[in-house]
């Protein structure tokens, strides 16, 4: 069986995705993708503004600090319609990945076969290390995804098709991932040789890089010895000439001034602060001087209310991702000026994904 | 835990969701589950429906059913988008009222971004 046919075999929701083993299995996730449409993402805005009364109506204070969030908890916690809204949200994240895993470890030895089958073929390269030694902080179940990024085999495409059905439609055909990669800051002199993706999970980042640069060297990394294999069987399969390693990001493999554009698309909030910090460093000694550096990931606190700092919080407890709130309190795009970098004028306001961009001081 | 990792929590190891298995949002757990429940039993119901209309659909198109079409094959672009709408219809009015109270049970589908 080839590697397309393997990870693609069938289904309607194949082409970038991986397809679920059955078409019952489809049906069941199309049920829960349209459920988190509709009984979560179109929420966002009512529930925001209904929650927001009660906030007001108990004359809490709309500050994002420490203790203003855990009073916005304590009382929003307290309203059966909000406690309704976050059991359907934690179920129906219990539930897709249930079924994802059930349905790829229905096809596991198939799979295995195929990502072992496309490490040895190119466009592009795939280099990992069964003994490499993985930081705590990364065995997380993030996203509460079965076995977390690094101890499962098929974490790779857990992630991918856990991705499709989480985003609600926004990811399919990797059209989040392009739209993403079009914010990428380009270097001063706008010379781009050599790209580095951090953290890079599935490579769907990785790969609309590659279609935006397609004479440049690009390179995906990251902590997982599984994402990395998928990452390059899916890279395969759009023909794209990429090289995925498995690296830390805060311990980088690569010389000095080597890189004209780095980029970390959501990354950093799952990683301690401690952490963030010597990526920043890495990525700085790593990057040419003119080169650019995007960063791309949540908000900070001086920009948000406590509404959205209680809607961040409980995102954070029930899609398993521990260090987001540490995340939004460091206001990272302060650490990146204070490691050095010429820092680009930043959107607060911008609060869902804010892209921070620094460059490499020339001198 | 090092103090460390207890400030980059912030405090989230005292919300419901932070534990994993099943965690409870209500005082009551039974609410819980019933609220899972009703959730399952319309995916389960969806998943029915979903293989009648692709097995109508296949028996009128060859006049004989083919279990490994039904797996293997899909439903033709008219049908998965007359699926597509029942599903959110069905979604709406089944567990739409749960948010009646502030006017989300009108709400039209909407993805992540």
């Amino acid at each position: 069986m080839g590697i397309s046919e393997a990870i693609y075999k069938r289904g309607k929701t194949a082409g970038v995705f991986p397809s679920l083993s059955t078409r019952r299995d489809e049906a069941y996730m199309d049920f829960i993708e349209s459920a988190r449409n509709l009984l979560l993402h179109a929420q966002q805005e009512p529930i925001g503004e209904y929650s927001k009364l009660l906030l007001k109506n108990a004359g809490k204070s709309m500050e994002p600090d420490p203790k203003s969030t855990a009073e916005a908890i304590e009382l929003l916690m307290k309203d059966n319609i909000l406690k309704t809204y976050y059991r359907i949200k934690r179920t129906l994240q219990e539930s897709f990945w249930e079924c994802t895993y059930s349905s790829l470890h229905m096809r596991k030895n198939d799979l295995l076969r195929a990502l072992d089958d496309a490490e040895k073929i190119g466009p592009g390269s795939v280099a990992y290390d069964l003994d490499f030694s993985i930081p705590e902080y990364a065995t997380a179940e993030i996203h509460i995804q079965p076995g977390g990024n690094v101890n499962d085999p098929l974490s790779g495409l857990l992630y991918d098709y856990g991705s499709k059905v989480f985003m609600g439609g926004a990811a399919d055909n990797d059209m989040f991932a392009d739209m993403q990669a079009s914010t990428v800051a380009t270097p001063q002199d706008n010379k781009v040789h050599r790209i580095l993706d951090l953290g890079c999970s599935a490579g769907v980042t990785t790969s609309a890089l590659k279609r935006i640069y397609p004479d440049a060297e690009v390179w995906g990394i990251d902590i997982s010895a599984h994402m990395v294999r998928y990452a390059h069987a899916r890279a395969l399969g759009q023909n794209l000439d990429i090289n995925f390693k498995q690296m830390l990001a805060e311990e980088l493999d690569f010389e000095n001034n080597h890189f004209d554009i780095v980029v970390a698309n959501l990354l950093f909030h799952e990683v301690p602060v401690s952490i963030s910090r010597k990526i920043l460093s890495e990525t700085l000694r790593v990057l040419r001087p003119g080169g650019s550096f995007t960063l791309i990931d949540f908000s900070g606190d001086k920009s948000r209310d406590v509404y959205t700092m209680f809607f961040g919080a409980m995102d954070a407890a029930d899609n398993g991702e521990p260090f987001l709130p540490g995340f939004v309190r460091s206001n990272v795009e302060e650490i990146m000026e204070a490691r050095g970098f010429e820092m680009h004028p930043y959107d607060p306001d911008k609060f869902i994904l804010a892209e921070r961009i620094g460059f490499k001081p020339n001198h | 835990m090092t103090d460390k990792k207890l400030n980059d929590l912030d405090g989230l190891e005292n919300l419901p969701g932070f534990k994993r298995g099943n965690p409870t949002y209500f005082e009551n757990e039974v609410i819980d589950h019933l609220i899972s429940i009703t959730l399952e039993l319309g995916a389960e119901l969806w998943v029915v429906k979903d293989r009648l209309a692709h097995v109508e659909e296949v028996l009128s198109e060859h006049n004989k059913l083919s279990l490994d079409s039904l797996s293997t094959g899909k439903p033709s672009a008219l049908l998965q988008e007359q699926l597509d709408l029942e599903r959110t219809q069905i979604i709406k009015r089944i567990y739409g009222r749960l948010y009646s109270k502030y006017g989300g049970d009108v709400a039209e589908e909407k993805s992540a971004i």
